[in-house]
Formats: C-alpha cells, structure tokens, sequence
C-alpha cells in the first residue's frame, strides 16, 4: 500500500470577512451568527496542524465581497502546472472565478477554462483517486452544484478519466462531503450521498472503503485532510478513528465548528496544490 | 407519441452513466434504440452514444428533462421540411398529420406556433406564420410541411396548468352524482367567461324530445351560449315545438301522438323555407320562441350541418359538408367550453375541429357516445352520462340562479 501521491502542500484563505452571509446549502442560516474570532483561531489551528503533520500552506488574499471564497476547495482543479478554474452555480459565488483565475495564472499555472455553460465546483466536487499500479482517475460529484455535462468537458481538459457520480441528498453537496481517498486501496465513503450507480462505481474503484454511517457522514467526517499518514478531520467517530487507526493512519481531530455554520470542514477550507492528474502536467510552460 | 434525440458523451461506461440513463428510459416505459455508440478506446477517450427514443409526448417531455441532469442533451432537430403543394385540394404526400394538441414548428430556426390547432389536417407555412389547414382547403403553391422534422407536439398541461376538471378525470360513468356534476359545469362555463373565453353548445334533436329546449333558449337569452352547432333535426323540432307544440308529432305537454302529427315537422320545415331563413321566419313572426329564435334575437352565431337524411331541408342548412366544417372552423376561435348535449355525429364533427385544450362536456344518455368521441382522439372529452333534459333544466337554474 502506498501513501497518496499528493496533499503535501496547499492554497488556504484567511477567514477575514467569512461569515454566513447568505444560504445556499441546508447547512447555512443567516441567523447564525459566526465568531470571527474564534473563526480565526480555528484556521490558525488547522493550519498548525497542516505544517506539524508535514504540509506546506500558501495563502490567497481574502476578499471583502465573496466570503465563501475561505472554502479554497472550490477555487477548480489543479494537475500540475494547469488550473481549471471552478464555474459555480450560484451567483454568490460567482465573483470568486476571477478571483481564483487570476492568482493562479500569477504563479504560472495554464488556466483552463470550462464551457461558460456549464457549472463544476472544482475539488468540492472532484477528487483524484489513484489505484495501486493504475493512473488516477478523477471522482466527480454532479447534481446540486456541478453538471454531469462539465465531466465530460473536464475529461477532455484534463486528460484523464473522470466518473461522475450522482449526489442525491442535499445536505452532502459536494462530493467532498462523501468522499475521501486515503492512499491507493482505501477511502472514506458516504454511500448516502450518492444514488446506487455512483455506490457501484466507487467500489469498482476502491478496493477498500470505509463506509461511513449515516450520521459519522453528516458529522462531515469525510471532509478531511490527508496529509501521508495524518489524517485532519473536523469530527473522529470513535469506530472510524478505531479502524483508521488500524490501519496505520493517525487521526487528529482539528475543530472547525465556526465553518461548518456554512457547511464547510477541513477539505473545504483546503486545496491541494501538488495534484498531478496526467503525467507531463506538472512541467512548467 | 412523438420521438427524441439524446447525445451523451463522455466516460459514460465506466461512470454506468449509460447504464443509468438507459434504466430510466425502461423505467419511464418509452421505447429506445441506440442509433449510434463510439466507445472509448482507453479509458481517458471519451465514448459518445445517441439514443432515439419514442413514447408518449408528456412521458418523453419529463423524461429528457430528467436526463438532461445525468449530461443528456437533447439533439436538436433540423428544420420543418416545406413542399409547396402542387394541386389545389391536395397535399404533398408525405404530408405532416396533425393532432389536436398544441404544436409547434422550426422554420428559419424560430418555433412558430401552429395556429387554430385541428385534428387530422396539415401544416401551412406563409411567411412567420403557420397553421393547420384541412385537405381540401389547399391551394397550388401553399408551402405544407412534410415529415416529423422540426415539428414538435406540446402536451396540454405544459401550457395549461393542472386540469381544471380533475373530479372528473376519471372514467366516463352513469354513477356519478349528477347534482354536483352538474355544479362542476356550471362552475367551469363561469370560468370560462371571466377569463373571456367562448362556450359552444352542440345540440342533437334529443335536447328538443326531453324539453331541454326552454332551458336551452333561457341560457342562450342570458348570453350564456356564444355560438350553436347542430343539425337540421335539432332546429326543425325547435321551431316545430314552437310553432305546433310537438316535437316528432309527439305533444310536448301531453307526451302523446298527435293526429297528423308524423308531419308537422314537413310542415314546419315547409312554411320556414317560404320565408327564406330561420331569421327571416322569426322576424315575420312565424317562429316567436325556443333556443332558435333566441339565437336569431340575441344574434349568437349557428352553423347547421346537413346530412343525406334531412327532411327540407331547412334553408340554414349547409349541405356541403366540407362548407358547414368550414362554416363551424370560422367560429371555433375563442372557444374554451363545449358542451355537446344530446348529439352523436355533431358531436364527433365538432370534435375533429376542436383543439385538445377545449373543456368539453359530453352529456347523453348513451354512454357510448362518449367513448366513440374519445376513440375519435378528443381525449379531452368528459362524459356525463344522464337525460339530457333534466340535466340542462339543472344547468339552467345553477348558471342563472347563481347557484353552486
């Protein structure tokens, strides 16, 4: 078994002006108010706990007007040295494109872009899953914020296999909220976010899963961290951390509880920035 | 039933994306082929598949919606295909045929509605407009479309909303009870004329037999009925009725024969063509009421259509079939209410002109006769099955009396 080939160094954003300042997932209310704070100590800590487990962390800018854009998840996929950046489906989020584009395009990433038409949330809802002796394959989540149609048109840009997968309960909208792949064999998984052909294709995939429970999986314990054998996760069910643990990896519990107020865990606040999908993507233009 | 054109690309093998969307086709009972399929070679080319499918235009409507969030798109179809027609009276072969529902066609990639949407005729296109036109309506040079190609058949709920008579949408059946049915009606032809829309009664000589006529005239008088359909029959009894008291030589107080009274309606039929018309026979005083006389007074429109068996006839009447179908063409715009009281073949003929979208009642003792109009492709038909006098002496009393 061999450790994921990426989730060494990622892009991260400042909670500067995050705040629930709109709802666009089953998890979001206005009326909560979020402890900037507090909010600030949580993503001091994760990011503590990246670099203690062996990440590098690089910072966006935050912005006044897009608060989500704390959820660096969703700024699009990386392969190597190439960017596509996310198209996102509401109009609130909408102004983080640009945003994200830019940045990357300054660091001397290719930027890709996707037909206008069409919506993907990036690695919300699209993470590279790679079997022993095989080449990655991407897992694409569709349905609530990304089209099934962008998967083809991602296959293209991208150049490699992507197998969209169906989110059928709304309060998993991304696939980052099922799906966490832990090295070439294993990964967490939330079968009830995914309709019976998206639970087929992943065990066609994944050697061994982790199934998650119902309740572990709205606990968001799937949007975790992998960073080699750490694994950071907003919330350790004890019979997950028991059979993580048997495994050889380490748990570690990170709070983030101020970002779940807007449906957002570990992941979501975290992009990786060492993904190489396609071999030859990673040398510089 | 109508047919569609799905595309899917992608990794859609590995993805059981196909799997998935050909197990919703099964499931939504249509019919599919796979008219094309380029699998991938590994597993980053893409693989493509076109699907043809074929069923019900509602089913096949929700179906691609539901398929087009799993990447399905819908293939465009090319334009409609225009034949100029090179006979008069006689369309291209290969002609579209029409149905009574709601159509539209692509020309100059603009979907033009169809306007005055008709069973059974064909499409004329003149310049941004299309319409349906029937056979013999056809001059040389009319460009007809031809083929299924940009055509595309609206099913009537899309524009309609939820059916307004859904108490009735069930079975034609004798068991109903016939006071609410009848309130329902009332309630619909209220409807009906807030929203501005016309109601159109077609009238077989049993309204005039059971003494439904009075209160026929009496919803006519009010202005309840914008325009009448029937047939020499319905308005020789009326006028005899009027005239002679008899409806068929039967005394419509007495209920008996009257002597001489196999007649009367010879009579009748005679002394009205002496006058030249119903309208002049009324303005000399000759016919001084019933559901005739009524409509010649309150100017509301009737076609009367003629058949070989006509005594007379009457000079209203059209005998040229294919002129009284026009005749009852000319007056069917604005139409949202028929009801079509008493009358099997004025009925089916009224039907065939009507657009699906028209609520129409079918009231008759038969029951049958309902069903021969639904067989006929007026789906849209609600039957109630009763006596038709005593239903239109109900009717009479909701809509006038206000009650219901």
């Amino acid at each position: 078994m061999a450790e994921l080939s990426w989730g060494r160094r990622y892009l991260m954003c400042p909670p500067e002006h995050f705040g629930v300042l709109y709802e666009i997932n089953p998890w979001m209310h206005q009326e909560v108010r979020v402890d900037p704070d507090e909010a600030h100590r949580q993503w001091d800590g994760l990011v503590a706990a990246l670099r203690q487990a062996g990440a590098e962390v690089e910072a966006l800018p935050a912005h006044p007007e897009v608060p989500d854009l704390v959820f660096t998840a969703n700024a699009g996929i990386v392969n190597g040295r190439r960017f596509v950046p996310s198209h996102f489906r509401f109009p609130e989020r909408q102004g983080e494109t640009p945003i994200n584009a830019s940045w990357f395009a300054e660091q001397g990433f290719a930027v890709d872009r996707l037909p206008e038409h069409l919506d993907h949330e990036g690695a919300g809802d699209a993470l590279p899953f790679t079997p022993a002796g095989g080449s990655p394959v991407l897992v694409s989540g569709y349905s609530f914020r990304s089209d099934a149609a962008a998967t083809a048109a991602l296959g293209e840009l991208l150049g490699c296999p992507v197998r969209p997968v169906q989110l059928v309960d709304e309060r998993l909208y991304h696939l980052d909220l099922t799906f966490c792949p832990l090295d070439d064999r294993r990964a967490l998984c939330a079968p009830l976010g995914w309709d019976r052909y998206g639970r087929k294709v992943v065990e066609a995939l994944v050697p061994e899963p982790l199934w998650l429970e119902d309740d572990e999986a709205l606990a968001f314990t799937a949007n975790s961290v992998v960073v080699g054998t750490t694994i950071l996760m907003p919330h350790v069910p004890p019979r997950v951390g028991r059979q993580l643990e048997a495994w050889g990896f380490t748990p570690v519990e990170v709070p983030v509880g101020e970002f779940l107020k807007a449906g957002g865990g570990c992941r979501c606040l975290t992009l990786a920035l060492d993904v190489v999908l396609t071999p030859g993507s990673d040398e510089p233009r | 039933m109508a047919t569609e054109t799905i595309e899917l690309t992608g990794h859609i093998v590995d993805s059981l994306l196909l799997a998935k969307v050909l197990d919703a086709i099964v499931d939504a009972g249509v019919e599919y082929e796979i008219v094309d399929v380029r699998i991938g070679r590994t597993n980053v080319d893409p693989s493509q598949a076109r699907i043809e499918l074929d069923g019900d235009v509602e089913v096949l409507e929700r179906l691609v919606d539901e398929l087009q969030v799993h990447g399905a798109n819908r293939v465009v179809t090319g334009e409609a295909q225009l034949v100029e027609a090179d006979q008069d009276g006689v369309l291209p072969a290969g002609f579209y045929s029409t149905t009574n529902l709601l159509t539209d066609v692509l020309v100059d990639g603009r979907w033009l509605a169809v306007q005055s949407p008709e069973m059974d005729c064909g499409i004329v296109v003149d310049g941004d407009r299309a319409r349906t036109i029937p056979m013999h309506r056809v001059r040389r040079g009319d460009r007809i479309v031809v083929g299924h190609d940009g055509v595309r058949v609206l099913a009537p709920s899309r524009r309609r909303g939820p059916t307004p008579f859904e108490f009735m949408s069930s079975e034609v059946s004798s068991e109903k009870p016939k006071a609410l049915v009848v309130a329902q009606v009332a309630e619909r032809m209220r409807a009906a004329r807030e929203r501005g829309g016309r109601i159109l009664a077609v009238c077989g000589p049993a309204v005039v037999h059971t003494g439904g006529a009075p209160d026929l005239a009496r919803l006519v008088d009010a202005g309840w009925i914008d325009v009448l359909f029937a047939g020499n029959g319905f308005a020789t009894h009326d006028i005899e009725s009027n005239v002679l008291g008899t409806s068929l030589g039967v005394s419509l107080d007495e209920g008996t024969p009257t002597e001489g009274g196999h007649s009367n309606h010879l009579r009748v039929i005679n002394e009205v063509r002496r006058h030249g018309s119903i309208a002049a026979a009324v303005d000399a005083g000759y016919v001084t009421g019933g559901v005739m006389a009524t409509c010649v007074r309150r100017a509301v429109p009737f076609v009367l259509g003629g058949s070989i068996r006509d005594d007379g006839p009457l000079p209203d009447v059209l005998t040229d079939t294919a002129a009284a179908a026009d005749a009852m063409r000319v007056e069917i715009p604005g139409v949202t209410v028929a009801l079509m009281l008493a009358s099997t073949l004025h009925a089916i003929a009224t039907g065939n002109c009507l657009p699906a979208g028209v609520e129409t009642f079918c009231v008759d003792i038969n029951q049958a006769v309902v069903t021969k109009l639904a067989d006929r492709g007026s789906h849209q038909a609600v039957g109630i099955v009763t006596d038709v006098g005593p239903f239109l002496a109900q009717l009479a009393d909701h809509v006038l009396g206000g009650r219901g």
